[in-house]
Protein backbone atom coordinates (compact mmCIF):
# COMPACT_ATOMS: atom_id res chain seq x y z
CA UNK A 1 0.00 0.00 0.00
CA UNK A 2 2.58 2.69 1.09
CA UNK A 3 5.67 3.17 -1.34
CA UNK A 4 8.63 3.46 0.57
CA UNK A 5 11.78 2.35 -1.59
CA UNK A 6 12.78 0.09 0.84
CA UNK A 7 9.56 -1.90 0.27
CA UNK A 8 9.54 -1.83 -3.18
CA UNK A 9 10.60 -5.23 -4.03
CA UNK A 10 8.40 -7.91 -4.71
CA UNK A 11 7.57 -10.80 -1.97
CA UNK A 12 5.73 -13.53 -4.17
CA UNK A 13 4.37 -15.10 -1.15
CA UNK A 14 3.06 -11.83 0.41
CA UNK A 15 -0.84 -11.38 0.80
CA UNK A 16 -2.25 -8.29 -0.15
CA UNK A 17 -2.60 -5.21 2.36
CA UNK A 18 -5.56 -5.82 4.68
CA UNK A 19 -7.84 -8.30 5.59
CA UNK A 20 -8.22 -11.26 3.05
CA UNK A 21 -12.24 -11.10 3.72
CA UNK A 22 -12.16 -7.27 2.13
CA UNK A 23 -10.49 -8.56 -1.43
CA UNK A 24 -13.23 -11.70 -2.09
CA UNK A 25 -15.54 -8.82 -1.30
CA UNK A 26 -13.44 -6.63 -3.88
CA UNK A 27 -13.79 -9.36 -6.11
CA UNK A 28 -17.32 -9.77 -5.67
CA UNK A 29 -17.59 -6.12 -6.23
CA UNK A 30 -15.80 -5.87 -9.61
CA UNK A 31 -17.51 -8.32 -11.28
CA UNK A 32 -20.87 -6.85 -10.28
CA UNK A 33 -19.57 -3.69 -12.04
CA UNK A 34 -17.79 -5.57 -15.13
CA UNK A 35 -21.50 -6.91 -15.95
CA UNK A 36 -22.94 -3.47 -15.62
CA UNK A 37 -19.87 -1.69 -17.78
CA UNK A 38 -20.65 -4.79 -20.49
CA UNK A 39 -24.36 -4.06 -20.01
CA UNK A 40 -23.97 -0.30 -20.83
CA UNK A 41 -21.61 -0.77 -23.61
CA UNK A 42 -23.94 -3.45 -25.37
CA UNK A 43 -26.96 -1.70 -24.80
CA UNK A 44 -25.19 1.38 -26.80
CA UNK A 45 -24.06 -0.24 -29.63
CA UNK A 46 -28.12 -1.15 -30.17
CA UNK A 47 -29.03 2.45 -29.57
CA UNK A 48 -25.94 4.75 -30.32
CA UNK A 49 -27.61 7.73 -31.93
CA UNK A 50 -29.85 8.11 -28.82
CA UNK A 51 -26.67 7.53 -27.01
CA UNK A 52 -24.68 9.66 -28.39
CA UNK A 53 -27.39 12.56 -28.52
CA UNK A 54 -27.65 12.57 -24.40
CA UNK A 55 -24.17 11.68 -23.66
CA UNK A 56 -23.55 14.95 -25.17
CA UNK A 57 -25.70 16.63 -22.10
CA UNK A 58 -23.84 15.51 -19.58
CA UNK A 59 -21.82 17.78 -18.00
CA UNK A 60 -17.68 17.22 -18.21
CA UNK A 61 -16.08 19.44 -16.28
CA UNK A 62 -18.05 17.99 -13.07
CA UNK A 63 -16.82 14.34 -14.10
CA UNK A 64 -13.64 15.93 -14.36
CA UNK A 65 -13.38 16.86 -10.44
CA UNK A 66 -14.84 14.32 -9.65
CA UNK A 67 -12.34 11.93 -11.29
CA UNK A 68 -9.31 14.54 -9.87
CA UNK A 69 -10.95 14.43 -6.37
CA UNK A 70 -10.97 10.55 -6.62
CA UNK A 71 -7.34 10.07 -7.38
CA UNK A 72 -6.24 12.57 -5.28
CA UNK A 73 -7.96 11.04 -2.46
CA UNK A 74 -6.31 7.57 -3.01
CA UNK A 75 -3.44 9.00 -3.24
CA UNK A 76 -4.13 10.93 0.32
CA UNK A 77 -4.58 7.20 1.40
CA UNK A 78 -1.73 5.80 0.35
CA UNK A 79 0.34 8.31 2.24
CA UNK A 80 -1.82 7.87 5.38
CA UNK A 81 -0.53 4.22 5.65
CA UNK A 82 3.30 5.12 4.19
CA UNK A 83 2.91 7.66 7.85
CA UNK A 84 1.51 5.54 10.20
CA UNK A 85 3.83 2.76 8.88
CA UNK A 86 6.37 4.93 9.87
CA UNK A 87 5.07 5.71 13.13
CA UNK A 88 4.16 9.48 12.39
CA UNK A 89 0.22 9.17 13.98
CA UNK A 90 -0.74 12.62 13.17
CA UNK A 91 0.46 13.35 9.75
CA UNK A 92 -1.51 9.81 9.20
CA UNK A 93 -4.23 11.65 10.49
CA UNK A 94 -3.82 14.38 8.37
CA UNK A 95 -3.50 12.77 5.13
CA UNK A 96 -6.37 10.57 6.10
CA UNK A 97 -9.00 13.65 6.80
CA UNK A 98 -7.71 15.07 3.63
CA UNK A 99 -8.67 11.56 1.69
CA UNK A 100 -12.14 12.54 3.20
CA UNK A 101 -12.36 15.72 2.14
CA UNK A 102 -11.98 14.48 -1.53
CA UNK A 103 -14.42 12.06 -0.65
CA UNK A 104 -17.16 14.69 0.57
CA UNK A 105 -16.19 16.81 -2.80
CA UNK A 106 -17.17 13.71 -4.80
CA UNK A 107 -19.95 13.47 -3.46
CA UNK A 108 -21.44 17.18 -3.46
CA UNK A 109 -20.33 17.67 -6.70
CA UNK A 110 -22.22 14.26 -7.70
CA UNK A 111 -25.19 15.53 -5.88
CA UNK A 112 -25.59 19.40 -8.05
CA UNK A 113 -24.76 16.89 -11.34
CA UNK A 114 -28.20 14.83 -10.27
CA UNK A 115 -29.87 18.25 -9.18
CA UNK A 116 -29.35 19.93 -12.56
CA UNK A 117 -30.21 17.01 -14.27
CA UNK A 118 -33.69 16.79 -11.56
CA UNK A 119 -34.32 20.61 -12.50
CA UNK A 120 -34.30 19.75 -16.16
CA UNK A 121 -37.09 16.98 -15.89
CA UNK A 122 -34.72 14.47 -16.70
CA UNK A 123 -34.42 10.93 -14.06
CA UNK A 124 -34.16 7.26 -14.06
CA UNK A 125 -36.87 6.99 -16.69
CA UNK A 126 -36.13 9.56 -19.42
CA UNK A 127 -34.44 7.42 -21.47
CA UNK A 128 -32.08 4.27 -21.93
CA UNK A 129 -29.39 6.09 -21.81
CA UNK A 130 -30.00 7.72 -18.33
CA UNK A 131 -31.86 4.58 -16.86
CA UNK A 132 -27.83 3.50 -17.22
CA UNK A 133 -26.40 6.58 -16.30
CA UNK A 134 -28.53 7.04 -13.15
CA UNK A 135 -28.04 3.15 -12.19
CA UNK A 136 -24.57 3.53 -13.09
CA UNK A 137 -23.10 6.29 -11.28
CA UNK A 138 -25.60 5.99 -8.22
CA UNK A 139 -24.74 2.51 -7.62
CA UNK A 140 -20.85 4.16 -7.70
CA UNK A 141 -22.08 6.84 -5.72
CA UNK A 142 -22.71 4.62 -3.04
CA UNK A 143 -20.00 2.82 -2.81
CA UNK A 144 -17.69 6.47 -2.48
CA UNK A 145 -20.75 7.01 0.68
CA UNK A 146 -19.56 3.53 2.28
CA UNK A 147 -15.91 3.93 1.58
CA UNK A 148 -16.23 6.87 3.54
CA UNK A 149 -18.12 5.51 5.81
CA UNK A 150 -14.52 2.96 6.15
CA UNK A 151 -12.34 5.69 6.63
CA UNK A 152 -13.92 7.96 9.08
CA UNK A 153 -14.06 4.72 11.16
CA UNK A 154 -10.32 4.21 10.63
CA UNK A 155 -9.24 8.12 11.29
CA UNK A 156 -11.27 7.87 14.72
CA UNK A 157 -9.64 4.48 15.24
CA UNK A 158 -6.03 6.45 14.27
CA UNK A 159 -7.19 9.42 16.57
CA UNK A 160 -7.39 7.33 19.22
CA UNK A 161 -3.66 5.59 19.08
CA UNK A 162 -5.19 2.30 17.84
CA UNK A 163 -3.20 2.08 14.52
CA UNK A 164 0.55 1.49 15.11
CA UNK A 165 3.78 1.17 12.74
CA UNK A 166 3.34 -2.87 13.61
CA UNK A 167 -0.70 -3.22 13.88
CA UNK A 168 -2.46 -1.00 10.89
CA UNK A 169 -4.09 -3.82 9.17
CA UNK A 170 -7.66 -1.71 9.89
CA UNK A 171 -6.31 1.07 7.49
CA UNK A 172 -5.17 -1.17 4.99
CA UNK A 173 -8.23 -2.45 4.39
CA UNK A 174 -10.31 0.18 4.25
CA UNK A 175 -7.53 1.65 1.74
CA UNK A 176 -7.75 -1.51 -0.51
CA UNK A 177 -11.59 -0.94 -0.62
CA UNK A 178 -11.03 2.95 -1.46
CA UNK A 179 -8.60 2.17 -3.87
CA UNK A 180 -11.14 -0.04 -5.72
CA UNK A 181 -13.64 2.48 -5.42
CA UNK A 182 -11.10 4.84 -7.48
CA UNK A 183 -10.19 1.87 -9.88
CA UNK A 184 -14.02 1.45 -10.50
CA UNK A 185 -14.88 5.20 -11.63
CA UNK A 186 -11.73 5.67 -13.60
CA UNK A 187 -13.06 3.01 -16.40
CA UNK A 188 -16.90 4.54 -15.40
CA UNK A 189 -15.80 8.31 -16.01
CA UNK A 190 -14.57 7.71 -20.17
CA UNK A 191 -17.43 5.04 -20.98
CA UNK A 192 -20.08 7.03 -19.75
CA UNK A 193 -19.02 10.52 -20.01
CA UNK A 194 -16.06 10.43 -23.17
CA UNK A 195 -16.52 7.42 -25.73
CA UNK A 196 -18.63 7.82 -28.45
CA UNK B 1 25.26 14.90 -5.67
CA UNK B 2 21.55 14.07 -5.31
CA UNK B 3 21.23 14.66 -1.31
CA UNK B 4 20.22 18.01 -2.22
CA UNK B 5 17.11 16.79 -4.60
CA UNK B 6 14.09 15.51 -2.29
CA UNK B 7 13.46 12.15 -3.35
CA UNK B 8 9.52 11.65 -5.33
CA UNK B 9 7.99 8.71 -4.00
CA UNK B 10 6.85 6.20 -6.65
CA UNK B 11 3.39 6.80 -5.84
CA UNK B 12 3.81 10.44 -6.14
CA UNK B 13 5.11 9.93 -9.73
CA UNK B 14 2.25 7.34 -10.52
CA UNK B 15 -0.24 10.23 -9.06
CA UNK B 16 0.96 13.12 -11.57
CA UNK B 17 1.04 10.87 -14.21
CA UNK B 18 -2.67 9.71 -13.43
CA UNK B 19 -3.62 13.77 -13.02
CA UNK B 20 -1.89 14.00 -16.95
CA UNK B 21 -3.82 11.41 -18.36
CA UNK B 22 -7.15 12.63 -16.61
CA UNK B 23 -7.00 15.85 -18.05
CA UNK B 24 -6.32 13.98 -21.13
CA UNK B 25 -9.52 11.92 -20.90
CA UNK B 26 -11.56 14.68 -20.26
CA UNK B 27 -9.84 16.76 -23.59
CA UNK B 28 -10.87 14.09 -25.86
CA UNK B 29 -14.61 14.41 -24.25
CA UNK B 30 -15.14 18.56 -24.37
CA UNK B 31 -13.14 18.38 -27.72
CA UNK B 32 -15.86 16.38 -28.85
CA UNK B 33 -13.75 13.82 -31.01
CA UNK B 34 -15.24 10.23 -31.83
CA UNK B 35 -14.70 7.63 -33.29
CA UNK B 36 -13.53 3.73 -33.01
CA UNK B 37 -9.58 4.80 -32.65
CA UNK B 38 -9.77 7.35 -30.13
CA UNK B 39 -12.36 5.37 -27.91
CA UNK B 40 -10.13 2.67 -27.92
CA UNK B 41 -7.21 5.16 -26.99
CA UNK B 42 -9.39 6.60 -23.99
CA UNK B 43 -10.19 2.85 -22.71
CA UNK B 44 -6.24 1.62 -23.41
CA UNK B 45 -5.48 4.34 -21.24
CA UNK B 46 -7.82 4.00 -18.79
CA UNK B 47 -7.34 0.72 -18.00
CA UNK B 48 -3.58 1.55 -17.72
CA UNK B 49 -4.48 3.84 -15.21
CA UNK B 50 -6.49 0.89 -13.18
CA UNK B 51 -3.43 -1.20 -13.71
CA UNK B 52 -1.44 1.51 -11.97
CA UNK B 53 -3.87 2.27 -9.14
CA UNK B 54 -3.76 -1.80 -8.61
CA UNK B 55 -0.13 -2.03 -8.75
CA UNK B 56 1.29 1.06 -7.10
CA UNK B 57 -2.07 2.37 -4.97
CA UNK B 58 -3.12 -0.89 -3.60
CA UNK B 59 0.31 -2.23 -3.55
CA UNK B 60 -0.15 -5.26 -5.62
CA UNK B 61 3.05 -5.02 -7.41
CA UNK B 62 4.61 -6.26 -4.37
CA UNK B 63 2.59 -9.77 -3.54
CA UNK B 64 1.71 -12.94 -5.00
CA UNK B 65 1.35 -12.96 -8.55
CA UNK B 66 -2.10 -14.36 -8.31
CA UNK B 67 -3.82 -10.41 -6.43
CA UNK B 68 -2.48 -8.88 -9.03
CA UNK B 69 -3.73 -11.01 -11.58
CA UNK B 70 -7.56 -10.91 -10.60
CA UNK B 71 -6.81 -6.76 -11.26
CA UNK B 72 -5.50 -7.81 -14.52
CA UNK B 73 -8.14 -9.73 -15.54
CA UNK B 74 -10.80 -7.69 -14.48
CA UNK B 75 -9.43 -4.71 -16.12
CA UNK B 76 -9.16 -6.88 -19.25
CA UNK B 77 -12.82 -8.14 -19.10
CA UNK B 78 -14.99 -5.41 -18.93
CA UNK B 79 -12.20 -3.48 -21.49
CA UNK B 80 -12.41 -6.09 -24.42
CA UNK B 81 -16.19 -6.41 -24.10
CA UNK B 82 -16.19 -2.65 -24.05
CA UNK B 83 -13.88 -2.65 -26.96
CA UNK B 84 -16.46 -5.50 -28.79
CA UNK B 85 -19.52 -3.68 -28.45
CA UNK B 86 -17.62 -0.42 -29.70
CA UNK B 87 -16.01 -2.17 -32.90
CA UNK B 88 -19.77 -3.91 -33.71
CA UNK B 89 -20.98 -0.34 -33.53
CA UNK B 90 -18.39 1.17 -36.04
CA UNK B 91 -18.14 -2.03 -38.12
Amino acid sequence: MSETDSQALQDPHARPPGDLAIWIFICAELLVFAVFFASYAFTRAAHVELFNEWQLTLNRDYALINTLALITSSYFVVRAIAAVREGRQQPALRWLLGALAMGALFLIVKSMEYAEHYSHGINLRSNLFFMFYFSLTFFHFMHVLMGMVILGVNAAILRRGGYTAENHRGMETGGSYWHMVDMVWLILFPLVYVMR
Amino acid sequence: MSEGFPMIRPCTRVYLLLMVLTFFTWLVGVSGMSGFGISMLVLGLSLLKGQLIGDYYMGLKRVTSFWRWVIVIWLLLPGSLIGLAFYLTYS
